[in-house]
């Protein structure tokens, strides 16, 4: 509230003062452009319930700026009290359409958890189905040890040619995984994706980002926090086979999953 | 009482520059500004920003050459720029937020209807 105590001076200024700017039209559009600002946020009730505060001051110094439109020479000070009163209905306006979405996130977010355990159930079940769950649980993650901490392997059968969509087939290991990650609270990973060599590097490099990208996303659609997941693409880079064979080829094509440690230090990226 | 305080003030009226010197409202301004930079908000994306910062900076330039009614003007502007920049920013965010909630909702679906 700077100006409230002004007012008396500013009148004053501004009866003494006479002709220091004439009245302009711009003045009274100004006002009016106000008026229908606060006219819209004094009528929503949501507006209202976000912003009270807002749409008061919007309220008072359009209040300010009628008055003082009356009084010769002041049209800059209604432009200005003008200007304010819209400021503070827009401000008004946007932290309405703030909770609005605050509310409706909550909403999606329950949504999201239902959909999740839902999700989480059909693929155990379908697991369940398919083979002896038991049994697949009692071997450990087909990882291995290596300088760059435990390494898990997603094999190029996974994924259509070229695509970067998971196959189905994927499911009983990314459940593992999410199982392992649940089980380690601490740990952390980094999915990398590489490709073979057929091909323009800058494509491969893209298809390896958005394969590992692709498990990532079941991974957190499986209700894995994404702030513990990295993803990284390194396409033709660091194969693990020789690209002239086609079996070699397939071996290069490949997600691998880099376990933090207990304390979720993840080594380097290469 | 009242007229001979008006006459006499109307006396000592000489220029627009009649106003307090408005530290307060400078120090008020400069806090929204620092407030929304701290949020994140850049002038590069955001109007708003840019007009509080450049009406800041000629506040303080009027407030120097001992304009004082315009420094005020300018200031208040500005802090209230600086608020809906601030505003502007978070509503982008919630934005983005509803929209990643709707994207992996619709992933969710689509996983669910492939099962």
């Amino acid at each position: 509230m700077g100006g409230s105590k002004a007012i008396p001076s500013l009148l004053l200024a501004s009866v003494v003062l006479g002709g220091c700017a004439a009245h302009q039209p711009a003045s009274e559009q100004a006002l009016e452009a106000a008026r229908v600002s606060f006219q819209a946020v004094k009528e929503d009730p949501n507006v209202l319930r976000a912003a009270p505060k807002d749409v008061i001051r919007a309220g008072e110094s359009l209040g300010r700026a009628e008055r003082l439109s009356s009084y010769w020479g002041s049209a800059e000070d209604v432009r200005h009290y003008a200007y304010l009163s819209q400021r503070y209905a827009e401000i008004a306006r946007q932290h309405s359409e703030i909770s609005l979405n605050q509310e409706r996130a909550a909403k999606l977010e329950l949504e999201r958890q239902r959909l999740l355990l839902t999700l989480r159930e059909a693929k155990l079940l379908s697991v369940q189905q398919h083979s002896g769950w038991l049994e697949e649980q009692m071997v450990s993650l087909a990882t291995s040890e290596t300088e760059r901490g435990l390494v898990m392997t997603l094999g190029d059968m996974l994924f259509d040619a070229g695509r970067a969509e998971l196959q189905p087939a994927a499911n009983r290991t990314v459940l593992k995984l999410v199982q392992f990650l649940q089980i380690n609270p601490q740990r952390r990973v980094r999915i990398e994706g590489y490709t073979d060599n057929t091909g323009s590097a800058e494509e491969n490099l893209e298809l390896s980002r958005a394969r590992a990208q692709a498990v990532a996303d079941l991974l957190v659609d499986l209700g894995v926090d994404p702030k513990r997941i990295q993803v990284v693409g390194y396409g033709i880079d660091f194969p693990v086979a020789e690209n002239a064979s086609a079996r070699g080829r397939a071996q290069n094509r490949r997600v691998e999953i880099v376990f933090s440690d207990e304390r979720g230090q993840l080594g380097a990226e290469r | 009482m009242n007229r001979f305080l008006f006459v006499l003030l109307a006396l000592g009226l000489t220029a627009c520059a009649s106003d307090p010197a408005p530290n307060e409202q400078l120090r008020l301004t400069e806090q929204a500004l620092t407030q929304a930079k701290a949020l994140g908000v850049d002038g590069e994306q955001s109007e708003s920003l840019r007009l509080a910062e450049d009406k800041f900076v000629r506040a303080q330039a009027a407030l120097q050459d001992g304009q004082n009614k315009e420094a005020r003007l300018l200031a208040e502007q500005a802090e209230l720029d600086a608020r809906l920049a601030e505003a502007e920013h978070l509503n982008g965010k919630g934005r983005e937020q509803l929209a990643e909630l709707n994207h992996r909702i619709s992933r969710l679906r689509q996983q669910l209807g492939a099962m």
